[in-house]
């Protein structure tokens, strides 16, 4: 069934919210570090991030996308890699809550700058939340002797957006953790993350992993690429 | 003595106000009905249609179930029926997803509310409840659906379920207090039939939108529905505490209709965890806290309703409920309660007013509705309960401005609020879509007052501040302010709104021209709250009016008033002496409980009458700052070169971004140096190295935004200083560009680095939004004479309605000229979708407008 997931005292990477903001090592006062850190600080405090997650056994996959047994339909052939000799497909869904998106208000109407960097700090934590949503899909996995690769979003390659309401549907996410689809296709809150994570035999062969940025279509627009960096650690 | 008068409120809120709250018109099917309505007698409804639609292999994946009372109306009966049978007394028509969105044309909202009530009188239902759910779009702020259109969605199922034939209307499983507020609406707009409405609550106890039980069944029942209650949600054991808080604050029939236990996946099903004896079992407790309207939601099925059924007919009658009375105001989010007979003080901070505020003013009038958010910030931070919110200016369109920073309002922070208007339509505007239970300030007790604002008060089931006032002005005396309360309160009364709902402000004098009526008002307070039982409010720094030391006097009154038994201050809460005084006497009323947050604030705080020591602390610190300071190698304009250092220091708060210091430097060097030196010598070059630093790398966009607002900061200054002198010369000629982030994208951080750092570069910014149609864009270039318009994407999938917006504007507007940017544009397919300049990020865009300025005034 869905596992809940409601981590407590989830932190936030600093470094990683700055880069966000394009930071690159450059000299900053200590006025400003002092008031990211604050920001940094009240969104670790304030919000009420949750993760909701559940395995579904995978029906068919073609070359062209992966139908889960739920009925879900994930379209597109880096998908279909992704999931490629996988047992079953692990849908995973964590937000910020309705509470962010008024944070973020908040402090966009009050200063620029602190809108900017508290946005910053909220795709961090959000990063965090996933990591740790997804670390409760890995300690599941590797209870069951299977092994997991990584998180493969909605909009990563050619897996459309448009999935996004199914995926919500599927796990139950509205009622559960607060998390809604706009006619677009946005996740509604906006610091949300929606992933697949493929669920393998000890033995199976895990596609590449290496393969994240090759598979992106901002891949001939990113800064950090250019610096030699990636958005992923990796 | 003041509990007196109190007790009679509360003996009479007991199990009563459902009594006195029907509306004379009500249509109601018989007595057994009428009896439920008010509490005593029992009312059993059916149970899930989805899942026994599952069960009977009716459920088609992508297929409306509300469809099958058209094309399967034999197993729509068939399902009702069953429930019929079991010992259902009220059948849910098959309408949960029959609005105009949901539907998507496949039948009219007419023809499956007449075929879904007709199954259900064929099934022999005794009465039958036209089913309401969500319209299953966001509304705004969070999504896109306009709060007027969902009015609309839902009057057109109210009116179609009332045609064909139902006997009540149940909105259910709304998610969004603002959503369950235009479905009520839209319900007591278009039908005399009872209206009950349930809310769904998720696992952390809210609503996913953020409402608590209590806050729901404070809204909704003061809104008027017949029955209040919560429906699917959790199990009945989990839904048991939040039963047990909506049923201290509804004031009509709580209704609840739980799931039987939580889901989970089994084989690809969703099943439920409860037997229907187990789910009986647990419906015991929810009756015994009140609830007499029961029911069940999903996964359950007939055998649910047959045990429901015994544990009714075992139990003789409802139990009561236990009301709380009190004064309570709610946002979305929260509520601020005041029970009935129970000490408390809230403050009410009365900032956002635009009286004697020129800053407010100007920002009122430019729709620079921020500004007025970083008020409600700040006296949140500092403190405040509630926010008073009056924008009345005679330029402005008060209605439509009131509405708007409301939205903003409700949209950033979860403070209730007090609408504070004169004009009756402005506070109908506001009210009207406001997801809570404001309070009305105010009426006062001249006739014309009374009957123009306290329908609106009972209508929207919002709390109202009466003014000591009448046709003969404001009564001198005690005796006289008390008698205008009076009037007020019998009036309200009669209009329907109980007395808790009922604030009494006595009114304040200056005691510099009224002395004699300092004490009167404060004896009107006593008399006031004793003989009538209702909550005192006044506006605290009218007292000091045309007397030095001004917030000495105020902190006199205010302690004073405490005393007299004033609930609610209306004050300026960013004033430490209030602050104070509101803490302290928080201990002494019994508010600040084991004196907690007392000692907390004051335990290690110095003694504001104790000699000073450290007079020269902060010079320190300052001179510590500046010997840290890094080297400067910007000239200094010749006009400033007396004041070198000066600039110098200014200089370095720009590029270190801060905002603080500026406007004391920037007034100070206005003293004697002119406007346009300080913006010329100062501003633009200091911002042109904070743009020169950000290209080459040496910052990164916050330390360059942060120069900008540290500008904006020294900005402010000099402009008000303008106003001031009537200078003639203005620093800009207010060279004006539209910016907007276009259709499709809601991704606008690009546009407002860029917006801010254009207003600090002088020129003047019309700023679009975001997700704005071409169509938009064209009409506001046309109608502001805009000569350069800023266009921001993210998403490659957004890009094509940005070339649209381009050719839109060359064809229709030729003589404008637009600067594209965006993550996923470059300078090549700028120029291919016909773009006259591509920026790769603000400080481009800047630089453009400055050519193209300069370019254009040649």
């Amino acid at each position: 069934m869905a596992q809940l997931v409601r981590p407590e005292g989830l932190t936030l990477d600093r470094q990683e919210a700055l880069r966000y903001v394009g930071y690159n090592g450059q000299a900053i006062d200590d006025a400003l570090l002092g008031r990211f850190e604050l920001l940094a600080q009240a969104c670790e405090q304030d919000l009420s991030p949750a993760g909701v997650w559940e395995s579904f056994a995978i029906e068919q996959v073609t070359q062209t996308g992966v139908k889960l047994a739920s009925g879900l339909v994930l379209e597109g052939t880096d998908i279909a890699a992704h999931l490629a000799k996988a047992k079953e497909a692990v849908l995973l869904a964590c937000t910020l809550g309705v509470e962010s998106e008024r944070e973020l208000r908040k402090y966009a109407a009050t200063s620029a700058v602190d809108g900017m960097l508290y946005g910053a700090c909220a795709s961090a934590l959000v990063e965090s939340l996933a990591n740790a949503v997804e670390a409760s899909v890995v300690a599941y996995a590797t209870e069951r002797g299977l092994r997991t690769n990584f998180r493969y979003s909605p909009g990563y390659g050619d897996l459309p957006l448009d999935v996004q309401p199914g995926f919500v549907r599927a796990l139950q996410a509205t009622v559960r953790i607060g998390l809604t689809c706009t006619p677009d296709n946005f996740l509604v809150p906006t610091k949300s993350v929606t992933a697949v994570v493929g669920l393998f035999d000890a033995a199976a062969t895990i596609p590449d992993e290496g393969s994240r940025c090759s598979a992106c279509q901002l891949r001939y627009h990113c800064e950090l690429r250019k610096k030699g960096t990636s958005c992923h650690g990796r | 003595m003041v509990g007196e008068t109190v007790y009679e409120v509360t003996s009479r809120g007991m199990n009563e106000p459902a009594k006195s709250s029907f509306d004379t018109g009500l249509r109601i099917a018989d007595e057994h009905l009428r009896q439920v309505l008010l509490g005593n007698e029992f009312l059993v409804f059916d149970g899930a249609m989805g899942t026994q639609m599952q069960a009977r292999g009716l459920a088609q994946p992508g297929v409306n179930p509300d469809l099958l009372n058209l094309t399967n109306p034999q197993a729509i009966t068939d399902i009702h029926a069953a429930y019929v049978a079991a010992g259902a007394e009220v059948i849910t028509t098959n309408t949960f997803g029959a609005n105009a969105l949901k539907l998507e044309g496949h039948a009219s909202v007419q023809e499956v509310y007449e075929a879904a009530v007709a199954c259900a009188k064929k099934a022999h239902a005794r009465y039958v409840a036209g089913d309401i759910g969500p319209t299953g779009a966001l509304l705004e702020p969070l999504g896109t659906l306009s709060f007027d259109d969902a009015y609309e969605i839902f009057a057109e199922q109210v009116q179609a379920a009332d045609t064909a034939g139902c006997d009540l209307i149940l909105i259910e499983t709304l998610a969004d207090l603002r959503e369950a507020k235009a479905a009520l609406l839209a319900a007591k707009e278009h039908t005399d039939l009872p209206v009950f409405i349930t809310m769904t609550f998720g696992e952390d106890g809210r609503t996913f939108l953020g409402t608590p039980p209590e806050v729901a069944a404070e809204v909704l029942s003061s809104l008027g529905a017949h029955a209040v209650g919560i429906n699917c949600s959790l199990g009945p054991d989990e839904l048991l505490p939040l039963a047990q808080s909506m049923a201290q604050r509804v004031r009509c029939p709580l209704m609840v209709q739980p799931n039987a236990g939580m889901p989970r996946m089994e084989n690809d099903m969703t099943v439920y965890d409860v037997t229907p004896e187990q789910f009986a079992m647990s419906m015991k407790a929810l009756i015994a806290c009140g609830a007499n309207i029961v029911g069940s939601c999903c996964g359950s099925s007939p055998d649910f309703t047959r045990a429901l059924r015994a544990v009714v007919d075992e139990a003789v009658a409802p139990v009561t409920r236990a009301y709380e009375p009190a004064l309570v105001l709610a946002s979305a989010q929260k509520a601020v309660v005041l029970p009935a007979g129970t000490p408390r003080v809230a403050v009410i901070g009365e900032r956002i007013n635009p009286t004697g505020k020129p800053k407010l003013q100007a920002a009122l009038k430019a729709g620079n509705f921020d500004y007025v958010v970083g008020e409600a910030v700040s006296q949140a931070e500092a403190g405040a309960d509630v926010l008073d919110v009056n924008v009345g200016l005679p330029e402005l369109d008060e209605p439509t401005t009131l509405a708007c920073v409301v939205d903003k309002l409700a949209a950033t922070l979860t403070l209730p609020l007090v609408f504070d208007s004169s004009d009756p339509e402005a506070l109908e505007c506001a009210v009207r879509s406001y997801a809570g239970k404001p309070l009305i300030n105010s009426v006062n007790a001249k006739q014309e007052s009374l009957e123009a604002v306290l329908p609106l008060v009972k209508k929207y089931g919002c709390a109202v501040l009466g003014l000591t006032l009448d046709e003969t002005g404001i009564p001198p005396t005690a005796e006289g302010r008390l008698r205008a309360a009076q009037r007020i309160v019998s009036a309200a009364e009669a209009a329907g709104i109980p007395r808790e709902d009922i604030v009494i402000d006595c009114l304040v004098m200056a005691a510099a021209t009224n002395q004699d009526e300092a004490c009167e008002i404060l004896r009107a307070v006593s008399l006031v709250k004793e003989q009538l039982g209702v909550r005192t409010a006044l506006g605290v720094s009218n007292i000091s009016f045309g007397l030095p030391q001004r917030g000495l006097m105020n902190a006199t009154f205010l302690s004073a008033a405490f005393g007299a038994g004033l609930d609610l201050p209306i004050l300026n809460p960013l004033s430490a002496r209030y602050r104070d005084v509101v803490a302290a006497f928080r201990v002494l009323n019994g508010q600040d409980v084991g004196s907690r947050s007392y000692i907390e604030t004051f335990a290690n705080a110095l003694d504001p009458y104790a000699p000073r020591a450290a007079e020269g602390a902060q010079g320190s610190v300052v001179a510590a700052d500046q010997r840290t300071m890094p080297e400067l190698s910007l000239p200094i304009s010749p006009a400033l070169a007396d004041a070198a250092s000066e600039v110098t220091c200014m200089m370095h708060h720009i590029l270190s971004g801060q905002r603080g210091p500026m406007a004391d430097a920037t007034l100070a060097l206005l003293e004697a140096h002119d406007a346009l030196d300080v913006v010329n010598g100062v501003f633009i070059p200091a911002l042109d190295e904070a743009g020169r630093r950000f290209d080459s790398g040496v910052f990164f966009l916050p330390q360059l935004m942060a120069s900008a607002e540290a500008v904006k900061a020294g900005f402010d200054v000099v402009r008000a200083h303008m106003d001031a002198c009537s200078d003639a010369k203005v620093i800009a000629d207010r060279r004006t560009i539209a910016v907007a982030t276009v259709k499709g994208d809601i991704h606008d951080i690009g546009k407002n680095i860029a917006k801010m750092l254009l207003e600090n570069y002088g020129y003047n910014v019309v700023d679009l939004g975001r997700d704005v149609s071409p169509e938009d864009i064209l009409s506001a270039v046309e109608d502001g004479g805009i000569t350069l318009v800023g266009l921001s994407a993210l998403m490659t999938t957004t890009v094509k309605a940005m070339e649209q917006t381009v050719s839109l504007l060359h064809e229709r507007a030729p003589q404008v000229r637009v600067i594209v940017a965006g993550a996923v544009l470059t300078p090549e397919y700028a120029l291919r979708m016909g773009a006259d300049y591509y920026a790769k990020d603000a400080a481009e865009t800047a630089r453009i407008a400055e050519r193209f300025f300069a370019h254009e005034a040649h």
